[in-house]
């Protein structure tokens, strides 16, 4: 893997650890309890031990950020995950057998997904099962499946016609082996690059989801539900409103150049393959 | 040609039935009778019995499913078993305002992204261009709600100048509608405009190196003129093919955005639907929704091929 | 009618073209033979206004009194297409896949004035001089309907629309099967005015022009009659040029230059081609001047 490390790269990177870093440390320690009440301390503006101030409950808000980016990353992960997990080898067969009925059939269903954007299935599943944070990350995942199918596809048409396939072939390896073994590795960094917009795109969903009342419930913290609590004193109180907004903009940020960085630095070749997710 | 539009339309035919499949067999995992809950605790299994009838929960699934579908085809989506009152009307009231909400978001999307998005591609090696390009990276990690409540708080909050929310039936009152929907249409389209800047640019880089550009030039054209004529054309192909995508997604981020704004659409529909357990209503809205994604994908993929002589 | 002095070309600070000059009288054929590298694309581009973004023209061009370097795009683009017009290496991407070819011929005219019923009926009867079967189908054909060479007719037919002074062609028959290009230049030394025609082939540029300039390094090395030239090359170039070019008898060995072009901005200063020249000397260090009239060699220690 040769590249040059550019400027999108470290900034997403550095946007990302910021992150990452938060929700870390967030497990061992907060400057306060995010999730404590203290009609005393209502709204107060920021400064003494409450950096960013409090909200209308009392509660503090740079806690908040800090719990709330647990959940952030919490639900990227797991939706990343099942999509890449789903998508990926259904991609992979369907770009290995490209006139297949399966294939067909694979592509056909994909795009029935598509049909359902992230925010209407978590909105049924929330309907059936009760809205939360699981049900926020399974629909999220669902929904992103057809992008990795996609992607995954497109990238192994790609693999399928070089030589060393043809060779493998000709050597009469077994289809599954060649997947494994030679498919998957070549496809990764496509892959790597796709997780991370996801990701981007999953951060996007669940905010959504949360200022909508369908993701994670109180008293967990989350950054979209701190903007819809924001709203109604926007008037009075802007500041509510500016952190959780600028978390979610610095990490969709983050995660977006990292995946532009990604792709220039794995291989800058890739810029061909258009993902339309 | 013929023959794909056949192909295409029936793949749309299935798809929309599947998906009532799916949505129907989603609501029906929905715990719990409707009959009962409507009724109340203290209903008699008799009087329960005969609400289901009424209501046809009695019957088998299939048939339930069928007789649901039926209905849709004609427009007639059920009477809802919570509020009592049928369905359908209240969906094309607010069908109505979802899609002026949506086509204004697009309007003012592509109003931005074109012109930038070109000015970006011609421009790729100064900094003006590259100026473009990093405020539209910013742009798209800006969701829809938040660019809402940023363009409240300092219009409506701070210069007084527009509603913060609400709605006005065009036909009471054409200039209050007109700025009841204006913060809704900028937060859509501000948000879609950077999405959109970014293909714009992209296609425009690629037709940009085109031969046939150089071509046009050595007829006569400058290069100004060399791209207006030949360049933009070709550059719309795949920037219609994202359109539909976009749309897709203005859909749904429109269900956000009316409940920023107050706005009585489809989107606030479905989650009055789903707060108040009303699951015909959802199934309902959530099948409109779905169909309309189908749809516009369908339009697309059609266009792009008539668009392009190359797949005719 | 075509003059040019001093033509240089530049690509931020590196010279890729050097001082070229040279005339082409009305109706003249000249040929411009070189290798890849050797800066003939850029000379033709230059003479258009259509250098790639970054790379410049400096010098003095001119064609009928019209001044083609150093002149704005506003000015110059009145001329393409009308006066001096250029056909392509590449016909499988020359043409626009969204038009029809009748409309992409009929531009060129209505783009200088030509009114639009009149440019459609012109370009039907182009198409038919280009020897392109069934015109009337191919003027209402997409481009991906049409062969390379059928496409490169097409090209053909665009460039000599309004009936220009001087015809350009880059390698228009390089990227077509042989047979074709047979019958492509049969059609160019037909039809053409006075023209400029680019290749590497001698075979190619013997067949249709009468005069010739050999390029190296971004330099005219050797020019003149193409008779003269080819039987009797003065400029070492020229000489292992053709001898590479000639067939040998059955188990000799080819004969080739030695060594291998320099990379743009590698070449050696002094005269261009001596860090392969078999008879270079101290001499060589010095830029040998292009001399003689007629047939011209710019050499320390010409073949005779």
């Amino acid at each position: 893997m040769r590249g040059r490390v550019n400027a999108g790269l470290v900034v997403g990177g550095l946007l990302v650890g910021l992150v990452v870093l938060a929700a870390v440390v967030s497990f061992f320690w907060t400057p306060h309890d995010p999730t404590l009440v203290d009609a005393a301390r209502k709204l107060q503006r920021p400064g003494g031990g409450y950096l960013l101030g409090a909200d209308k409950f009392g509660r503090d808000t740079f806690s908040q950020l800090m719990v709330g980016a647990r959940t952030t990353l919490y639900v990227g992960i797991v939706a990343v995950g099942i999509a890449a997990v789903i998508g990926t080898p259904l991609g992979v067969v369907a770009g290995m057998t490209p006139r297949g009925w399966l294939s067909e059939l694979i592509m056909r269903v994909n795009d029935l997904v598509f049909a359902f954007p992230a925010l209407l299935l978590a909105v049924m599943l929330g309907a059936v099962y009760g809205a939360g944070t699981l049900t926020a990350m399974i629909a999220i995942g669902v929904a992103t499946v057809p992008a990795f199918a996609r992607v995954a596809r497109a990238a192994t048409l790609q693999v399928m016609v070089t030589d060393y396939i043809l060779a493998a072939r000709a050597a009469g390896r077994r289809r599954t082996a060649i997947a494994v073994r030679h498919v998957l590795p070549n496809i990764g960094s496509v892959l790597i690059v796709q997780a991370s917009v996801s990701f981007a795109i999953a951060i996007l969903a669940e905010a959504a989801l949360s200022f909508l009342g369908f993701g994670t419930r109180p008293p967990t913290p989350s950054w979209g539900r701190m903007l819809q609590e924001s709203q109604e004193l926007l008037f009075a109180t802007p500041r509510l409103a500016l952190w959780p907004g600028l978390a979610i903009a610095l990490a969709v940020l983050g995660f977006n150049l990292l995946g532009d960085g990604l792709r220039d630095f794995l291989d800058p070749k890739l810029r061909r393959i258009r993902a339309e997710s | 040609m013929t023959l794909y539009l056949i192909k295409r339309l029936a793949v749309l035919v299935a798809s929309t039935a599947v998906a009532g499949v799916v949505v129907f067999a989603f609501m029906a995992l929905l715990p719990g009778d409707p009959a009962e809950v409507a009724l109340g605790v203290n209903a008699t299994p008799e009087a329960v019995a005969a609400l289901r009838k009424q209501f046809g929960t009695d019957r088998a699934p299939v048939a339930q499913f069928l007789d649901w579908f039926g209905g849709l085809l004609h427009g007639d989506f059920g009477t809802s078993y919570v509020t009592s009152s049928p369905i359908g009307p209240q969906i094309t009231d607010r069908l109505g305002v979802t899609a002026v909400l949506v086509l204004g978001g697009m309007v003012v999307a592509l109003a931005i992204a074109v012109p930038l998005g070109t000015f970006a591609a011609v421009h790729h090696r100064n900094p003006l261009g590259a100026a473009i390009s990093a405020v539209s990276q910013v742009g798209i990690a800006i969701p829809a709600f938040l660019a809402g409540i940023l363009l409240v708080f300092v219009f409506a909050v701070q210069a007084q100048a527009l509603p913060s929310g609400g709605y006005v039936p065009i036909a009471e009152n054409p200039g209050e509608w007109l700025r009841s929907l204006l913060l809704p249409w900028l937060s859509l389209g501000l948000v879609q405009g950077a999405v959109l800047t970014r293909y714009v640019r992209s296609a425009v880089l690629d037709v940009m190196r085109e031969d046939y550009l150089r071509t046009a030039r050595a007829k006569g054209r400058g290069s100004t003129g060399a791209l207006w004529r030949h360049g933009l054309r070709n550059a719309s192909i795949p920037v219609v093919t994202v359109l539909g995508l976009q749309l897709a997604t203005l859909l749904i981020g429109a269900v956000v955005v009316e409940r920023v704004f107050v706005i009585p659409g489809l989107g606030d529909l479905l989650l009055n639907g789903v707060a108040g357990r009303d699951l015909l209503l959802v199934q309902g809205v959530v099948m409109v929704l779905v169909a309309a994604v189908l749809l516009i994908n369908f339009v697309v993929d059609v266009a792009y091929h008539l668009l392009d002589p190359r797949l005719r | 009618m075509l003059k040019v002095e001093g033509l240089t070309v530049r690509a931020d600070s590196l010279a890729l073209v050097h001082e070229v000059s040279f005339a082409i009288a009305p109706g003249e054929r000249v040929g411009l033979i070189g290798e890849s590298g050797s800066g003939k694309s850029l000379t033709a581009l230059s003479l258009m206004g259509l250098l790639p973004e970054g790379v410049t023209a400096a010098g003095k061009a001119t064609m009928g009194g019209n001044d083609l370097v150093g002149v704005a795009e506003s000015r110059l683009k009145r001329l393409r297409g009308r006066d001096v017009s250029m056909v392509f290496q590449e016909p499988m991407t020359a043409l626009n896949p969204l038009m029809r070819i009748g409309a992409q011929v009929a531009e060129v005219m209505t783009l200088h004035g030509t009114p639009r019923a009149q440019a459609r009926q012109k370009a039907a009867e182009l198409l038919e001089r280009v020897r392109l079967p069934e015109p009337g189908q191919i003027a209402r054909a997409y481009p991906h309907q049409l062969s390379g060479g059928q496409r490169q007719r097409v090209m053909l037919a665009i460039a000599l629309a309004n009936e220009p002074d001087l015809l350009i062609c880059d390698e228009p028959t390089t990227a077509l099967d042989v047979t074709v290009q047979k019958q492509m230049l049969e059609l160019i030394a037909e039809v053409a005015p006075a023209l400029l025609f680019i290749t590497h082939d001698l075979a190619v540029v013997a067949s249709v022009c009468e005069r010739v300039l050999v390029m190296y390094g971004g330099r005219v090395v050797e020019s003149g009659p193409i008779r003269e030239v080819f039987t009797r090359p003065r400029h070492r170039y020229t000489e292992g040029l053709l001898a590479a070019s000639k067939l040998t008898p059955r188990g000799t060995r080819l004969p080739t230059i030695k060594g291998s072009v320099p990379p743009a901005g590698r070449f050696p200063d002094g005269c261009v081609f001596r860090n392969r020249c078999p008879q270079a000397t101290p001499t060589c260090e010095t830029v040998p001047a292009l001399t003689g009239d007629g047939h011209a060699f710019a050499c320390w220690h010409p073949a005779d």
